[in-house]
């Protein structure tokens, strides 16, 4: 059991240190498999945890292990430790699994791509560091792991390091989680002040409940989790972020690393317990955030963009969810929404590659007549995140929209702005797949397709995203809140949920949820399949992204940079620079004024010894 | 009596080192300068006789003026004449101020010896005995206490005299290569 | 020592030393300005002799044969200098010879 837990950590780990040292004397392919067969290998030990897990009795099933200790200062001791409970195991099982996938899709996309390896290495990082943060067992280690996430994406957002907008956007996610990072250490050094610990099992007992360091402590945490998921007001890295390979936005910034932010809402529920008002903030977050993020994605141009907004407002569905206390509905969606979203964005990516790279669906339009499978995953994609039964969506974002009513008038207003969001997600959904893989090809698409040997795409992107699919349809049946709920059994000891909504309230509000999932298909449908209508134009506010990025341009930019400016005008020119200048003039000023001693001439070298030895005649006869 | 004839031979001899050094610094014509040196050199064999040091006298006249002053005399002939116009002028502006701190050196000097005496701080003279300053004790003295000294001198005046070739056959090759 | 005390000679000798020392300093012509090192070495060669006297010490007289000895040798590559220089026709003018400045 707990050796399982460290197989599942340090397989990735061997696995991005072997390919680093191995450098360029194995072949690309082969750092892909090494990638690729650890990353499954997590996945085999993670499932070994689990079903171990499964015959223990269930409140017995939280499994400490520490390795050593690792920081250790005055009274205060913090060790390596991991932690397998619940709630852990089924983050790995997501993070191996879909992770699985998508680096064994990352082969075939990234086949002959010139720094494949480095690829593959920095995918085996994030791996282990994802997992690092999910297994960890105090929060100092979660927060080293949620470091080395923000590190992984970083590298792998800019990792077509020649082009200057992949560059730019590494550093404004490395920069806006940076922020995220400090919030959380604030947090972390108000517990520890408050607690003296770190470790899950201590730290929650003895934290403060209510008043103003439990507010504190909470909206650090929050702070780091809006960052991390991209929420509102930390959310403009992750469009940008689309600049990183196609398998890179699937995993990090769909289905695992921008999901720990949800996480660690989850795990850290009893804090945010403490402080009620920050849980509501965040559960207000998310709900601002999904409908933002919805009427944005409305106006995208770039299929990437599309599912990043997509994917930054289901995230809000999972911050409603952790927000309103129904944690286990907010970790199923999570998992439903990491099938999905993994597949939505391959699917994309199998179009991208065969039309050249081109990511803009105007030119990509109609390729669904050239693709048909292709079309088909997508259709069960978009069907999936919109909320259709029977595909999974529709069972893990109906729960979460159903526990607002148990939460008084803020939750119903929650569920209501939930419910303008589904319709919005039908809407923006099926906007993108009646437009790219409807209707006739473009002149574009019908240039620059190139099927790969026959085939739409190479093997391996085909079959993870066959299987993502297939997970897609029947992942949902996992939990129908009304009929059968073994993921909130099994999460109940870790998570106990305290949004109660009654079976009635269930049924309606999937009913509803459905309702308008179908009226947004609809309305796209009008629009973009059969053109009954002309399309609206498309409206600014929407396609400035709600000028967020120009707001923090005038909060930050403008006045740094006047700051920057300043300073070197008017301190580090004249003080810094000055100092060395007066050094410097000093010593050559010296140099030159001494140099003026060496005449050349005899008769001066002559005086100065005579001089001398005036002066020293006198000295010596004055002395006695 | 035989006080004062030593008081008037040094008079003289002192008067005449004085004169002779001022007329070597003076003399345009660096002829003239070296026979004025020859005499300051003979006026001090004089003073060093007054001193019981008869071998130094001795090697002062043969060495010196027979030998060294013969050498400045053949070279100041050989370059011809090369009197100065002006020889006081030039140099840089404070040599005036060098020369003043000079003088009021030796007027420091000079009184506070003179003041040393007075006060007796200066040594009584000791009795000496007729072999002082004979060649026989000073070449005892050479090659006994101060042996090294001597080993070392001749060394001196080994590599000055290749020097002295050295120089002098350098001068001549490179004038041949001039002429051809 | 009958005849004059110490104090006479040190006097001599101060007097010497300066006159060859303005000769050093003042004068242009090289040859000049070895002369007057010649005048300096003697005046300390004074000295030597005197206070030799006085302290009945021959050690003095040892060290001003080796003076000389030394005078002798540098006089004989001072001059060398001085003859290389005419040969090439260089104006022997020690204000002039001042390549060497730094």
């Amino acid at each position: 059991m707990r050796a399982a837990a460290w197989v599942c950590l340090l397989l990735p780990l061997a696995s991005a240190v072997a390919i680093t040292f191995a450098g360029t004397k194995i072949s690309r392919r082969a750092a892909g498999y090494i990638s690729t067969l650890t990353t499954m290998g997590s996945f085999v030990a993670a499932a070994v945890a689990f079903f171990t897990m499964l015959g223990e009795d269930a409140g017995a099933r939280g499994h400490v292990t520490t390795s050593w200790t690792w920081l250790a200062a005055g009274q205060y001791h913090f060790g390596f430790t991991l932690l397998a409970d619940q709630l852990s195991v089924l983050m790995m099982l997501i993070v191996s699994g879909v992770g699985g996938l998508i680096v064994a899709y990352s082969v075939g996309y990234m086949d002959g791509e010139d720094e494949e390896r480095r690829y593959f290495a920095y995918m085996s990082i994030f791996v282990f560091s994802m997992l690092l943060l999910v297994e960890s067992g105090n929060l100092l280690l979660l927060l080293a792991g949620w470091g080395m996430v923000g590190l992984s994406s970083y590298l792998l957002i800019g990792f077509h390091h020649d082009r200057p907008s992949a560059i730019a956007a590494a550093k404004k996610a490395f920069v806006m989680n940076a922020i995220g990072d400090a919030t959380m250490a604030l947090a972390l050094f108000l517990l520890i002040q408050h607690t003296g610990r770190l470790d899950y099992g201590g730290v929650f007992a003895a934290s403060p409940h209510g008043g103003a360091v439990a507010n504190l402590i909470a909206l650090g945490l929050l702070g780091g989790a809006v960052a991390k998921s991209a929420q509102i007001p930390l959310h403009t890295w992750l469009p940008d972020a689309m600049e990183g390979p196609t398998p890179v936005s699937a995993l990090i910034h769909a289905a695992t690393m921008v999901t720990a932010g949800v996480y660690l809402i989850v795990r850290t529920h009893p804090l945010f317990e403490n402080a009620y008002v920050i849980q509501d903030l965040a559960a207000g977050l998310g709900a601002a955030t999904l409908l933002m993020a919805g009427l944005i994605a409305l106006v995208q141009v770039d299929i990437k963009r599309v599912i990043a907004y997509s994917t930054m407002s289901q995230i809000g569905y999972m911050f409603v969810g952790a927000g309103l206390g129904a944690y286990p509905n907010a970790m199923f969606h999570l998992m439903t929404h990491a099938f999905f979203k993994a597949l939505l964005f391959l699917a994309a990516g199998i179009a991208i590659h065969a039309v050249v790279g081109e990511q803009d669906i105007r030119r990509l339009a109609g390729i669904g007549r050239l693709m048909p499978f292709t079309k088909l995953v997508f259709l069960i994609g978009s069907l999936a995140l919109v909320g259709i039964p029977p595909f999974a969506g529709f069972f893990s974002k109906d729960s979460i929209l159903a526990a607002g009513l148990d939460r008084g008038w803020y939750g119903i207003l929650l569920t209501a702005l939930g419910l303008v969001g589904a319709f919005l997600t039908g809407l923006y959904a099926f906007r993108l797949y009646f437009i790219v893989f409807t209707g006739e090809p473009s002149a574009f698409a019908r240039e620059h397709f190139h099927a790969h040997h026959g085939k739409e795409g190479p093997l391996s992107t085909r079959w993870t995203v066959g299987t993502l699919a297939l997970l897609s349809v029947i992942g949902g049946f996992l939990q129908f809140a009304p009929l059968w709920h073994p993921l909130s059994t099994w999460l109940g000891p870790v998570a106990e949920p305290f949004a109660e909504p009654t079976n009635a309230q269930e049924w309606a509000i999937s009913g509803a949820a459905v309702a308008v999932g179908l009226a947004g298909i609809a309305v796209a449908w009008l629009f973009y399949a059969a053109k009954r209508a002309p399309v609206p134009s498309p409206v600014r506010l929407f396609e400035k992204k709600f000028y967020w990025d120009e707001l923090y341009d005038y909060l930050w930019y403008y006045p740094s940079d006047l700051i920057a400016r300043g300073l070197y005008a008017l301190v580090e020119k004249p003080l810094i620079g000055g100092s060395i200048a007066v050094v410097t003039g000093g010593a050559s000023l010296g140099a030159r004024e001494l140099g003026r001693a060496q005449t050349g001439l005899v008769r001066s070298y002559a005086l100065a010894l005579a001089g001398g030895l005036a002066i020293l005649t006198v000295v010596f006869l004055a002395a006695r | 009596m035989a006080n004062f004839l030593v008081w008037v031979v040094w008079f003289g001899a002192a008067f005449a080192c004085l004169v002779s050094a001022l007329a070597v610094v003076t003399f345009r014509n660096p002829f003239y300068s070296a026979l004025s040196l020859i005499g300051n050199l003979a006026s001090l064999a004089v003073l060093f006789l007054l001193l019981s040091g008869e071998f130094v006298a001795a090697g002062q006249v043969l060495v010196y003026g027979g030998a060294v002053m013969v050498m400045f005399l053949f070279v100041i002939a050989y370059l011809g004449d090369r009197s100065e116009e002006s020889p006081w002028s030039g140099g840089p502006s404070w040599q005036i101020l060098g020369a003043v701190a000079a003088g009021g050196a030796v007027l420091c000097e000079v009184i506070v010896v003179v003041g040393l005496k007075a006060g007796g701080f200066l040594s009584k003279s000791s009795h000496i005995d007729r072999s002082f300053g004979s060649p026989a004790s000073v070449g005892k003295l050479f090659l006994t206490n101060h042996l090294l000294a001597f080993e070392i001198t001749s060394i001196v005046l080994l590599v000055a005299a290749v020097g002295g070739v050295v120089l002098g056959s350098h001068a001549r090759r490179l004038e041949s290569d001039a002429r051809a | 020592m009958h005849g004059p005390e110490i104090q006479w000679y040190v006097v001599l000798s101060a007097l010497l030393f300066a006159t060859g020392a303005l000769g050093v300093m003042l004068r242009r012509s090289p040859l000049i300005i070895l002369l007057s090192v010649e005048i300096m070495l003697n005046a300390a060669n004074l000295l030597l002799i005197a206070f030799s006297r006085l302290h009945g010490h021959e050690d003095g007289q040892i060290f001003a044969i080796s003076v000389m000895a030394v005078a002798a040798s540098e006089v004989v590559v001072g001059l060398g200098l001085i003859v290389a220089l005419g040969r090439r026709n260089v104006e022997l003018d020690v204000d002039k010879l001042r390549t060497l400045r730094g």
